[in-house]
């Protein structure tokens, strides 16, 4: 009981909730304006991760500098999918229609691709560096500065993006555009441009989580399907295409898996998970946080 | 002779291998009311929708104030000063009628006056002003279709585009939306209209087209389509 009330079990449940929620975020953004089901989502996050790795290991570049160079090679990638795949079939209404179920086909391609190939640049050996990884005791409760680190960029970036949508015109635009696509180019949304910075800006977020991750865990080719499974939980449980609900998803999976596992054992992580996702599915299909209204 | 404001000139369209247009060719001067009627699936909504920029037409010309718009994207297209009020009414249901009219000047040539424009709209339509806190989704049909016209009015645009604004309404509210119509006229602005009531939008054009599968089949002033046989067997029940 004791260690349930700890403060370190929440500053625990907060990383990875504050994780989850940021791997969530992106592909909940490119979902919700562009109907593309991003498979290869997770594989954004090694490549963030092997970033990190190799600039601090080539360059001496510290992962907190990192950030900014996965961010922009990931929003590259995002204009290279963007413009070379998806513009043409988000044109041709006749395409679009089936964007949805083709987009995952498509993008499991693209995993299989990023994955294969970074075995055969980097080799499958797992890869780790140290950073910031002296324990600071503050109230009681023992951190080491990567996982403070990781907390507050991750939560930094899940509220900033969300203060954006909320405060900021092209945000309008945007949540307009996953509320009623047609409507939003009704009103005269520039919707390529929405799609394009989306694409971008969501790839980026899943880039700078891999940065996070690649602090405190181990990179190898293949570390993203774990990442790409639970951000489609995350999304499933908030509700698809709902930003804030999501964001408030992922922090809630972290509580759940954090303080389940203290309660059993670290062997039902995957149940955890799992159930809640099967759980939420059986009550609410719709998401537990959405809003009722939704013609 | 006045330009017209828009000039549509053998306008195609097709869904897949269905074609729907068939070369329509019709103007709207400015300050007019000009109506489409025609019965369900005659293309009204294809031709709306090819003028707003959100159908790619296979064939033909679509020029507003003298521009050739025939390739210019759905945004540029509100920017210069054209707008759909469309059928359905399409209002952001999850967003309150105040967050839905803001988004109505989200286009650049509407941002800097969006709060006077506001006003405006307020003005014209008190009913939304007591409701701007409300979800778009949980209002009235009659209601919606105000707030979907305050949102294209929010665009400052000079041609609007109303098609069907009177779907699904009771008639005290169908009475309404026409007058909103000629007011929109007296203070000004242009607009195109399609609709099923065709008496009361043909009493109310100042030009009319009648539309057939696709092909303008007849068109004249208001007065001369309601006195025209076919348009009356077909149309009116007479
Ligand atoms: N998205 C679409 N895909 C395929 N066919 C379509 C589509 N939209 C319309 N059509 C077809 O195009 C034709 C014209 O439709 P349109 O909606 O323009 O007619 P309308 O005059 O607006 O009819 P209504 O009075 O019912 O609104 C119809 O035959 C319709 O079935
Ligand atoms: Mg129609």
């Amino acid at each position: 009981m004791d260690t349930l009330l700890s403060g370190q079990l929440l500053f625990a449940a907060l990383v990875s909730g504050s994780l989850y929620a940021l791997v969530a975020l992106g592909l909940n953004l490119v979902y919700g304006t562009l109907r593309l089901l991003n498979i290869a989502h997770g594989d954004l996050v090694m490549i963030g991760a092997y970033t990190a790795f190799w600039m601090i290991s080539l360059f001496a570049i510290p992962p907190i500098l990192s950030l900014f160079i996965a961010a922009a090679l990931c929003a590259l990638l995002g204009w290279a999918v963007y413009a070379g795949l998806f513009r043409r079939m988000l044109a041709k209404p006749e395409l679009a229609k089936r964007v949805e179920a083709n987009s995952l086909i498509l993008f499991y391609g693209i995993s299989v691709i990023l994955q294969n190939l970074a075995a055969l640049a980097f080799t499958s050996t797992s890869r780790g560096y140290q950073y910031l990884d002296t324990v600071i005791t503050w109230q009681g409760i023992s951190m080491t500065g990567n996982r403070l680190l990781s907390l507050g960029v991750a939560a930094s970036v899940c509220f900033g993006a969300l203060l954006f949508l909320r405060f900021h015109l092209f945000g309008w635009g945007l949540r307009a555009v996953i509320q009623r696509r047609e409507a939003a180019q009704v009103v005269g949304v520039n919707l390529n441009r929405v799609q394009l910075l989306t694409i971008c800006g969501g790839f980026a977020v899943a880039g700078v989580a891999g940065v996070l991750v690649s602090m405190t865990e181990q990179i190898t080719p293949f570390m993203g399907f774990p990442f790409t499974i639970v951000a489609f939980v995350v999304i499933i449980i908030g509700g698809l295409g709902n930003i804030g609900a999501g964001v408030l998803a992922g922090f809630c999976l972290g509580l759940v898996e954090t303080y389940g596992i203290a309660l059993t054992s670290p062997g039902y992580r995957s149940i955890l998970i799992y159930g809640l996702f099967v759980g939420v599915l059986l009550v609410r299909p719709e998401g537990i946080f959405t809003k009722a209204v939704r013609s | 002779m006045t330009t017209p404001m828009l000039s549509v000139s053998g306008l195609r369209a097709a869904y897949g291998p269905v074609q729907v247009l068939f070369d329509v060719d019709f103007d709207v001067e400015p300050g007019s009311v000009t109506t489409l009627i025609g019965a369900n699936g005659a293309g009204k909504t294809t031709i709306m929708k090819s003028i707003a920029g959100l159908v790619a037409p296979a064939a033909g010309e679509i020029s507003f104030e003298g521009r050739d718009i025939t390739q210019a994207a759905s945004h540029d297209r509100v920017d210069a000063g054209l707008c759909l009020i469309p059928e359905g009414r399409l209002v952001f249901p999850g967003m309150t009628v105040e967050q839905n009219l803001r988004l109505g000047a989200i286009a650049p040539a509407a941002r800097a006056g969006h709060s006077e424009m506001l006003a405006e709209v307020f003005r014209r339509f008190p009913r939304l002003e007591e409701r701007r806190g409300q979800q778009a989704g949980l209002m009235s049909g009659g209601e919606q279709q105000m707030l979907a016209l305050g949102r294209g009015l929010m665009a400052r645009p000079r041609l609007i585009l109303m098609d069907e604004p009177t779907l699904g309404l009771a008639p005290v509210m169908v009475k309404q939306v026409f007058e909103t119509i000629e007011e929109l006229r007296a203070t000004g602005f242009t607009i195109l209209l399609a609709e099923q009531n065709a008496k009361v939008a043909l009493e109310l054009a100042d030009r009319a087209y009648l539309l057939e599968n696709g092909r303008v089949a007849l068109s004249g002033s208001g007065a001369e389509l309601l006195d025209s046989p076919d348009v009356r067997r077909a149309y009116l029940g007479m």
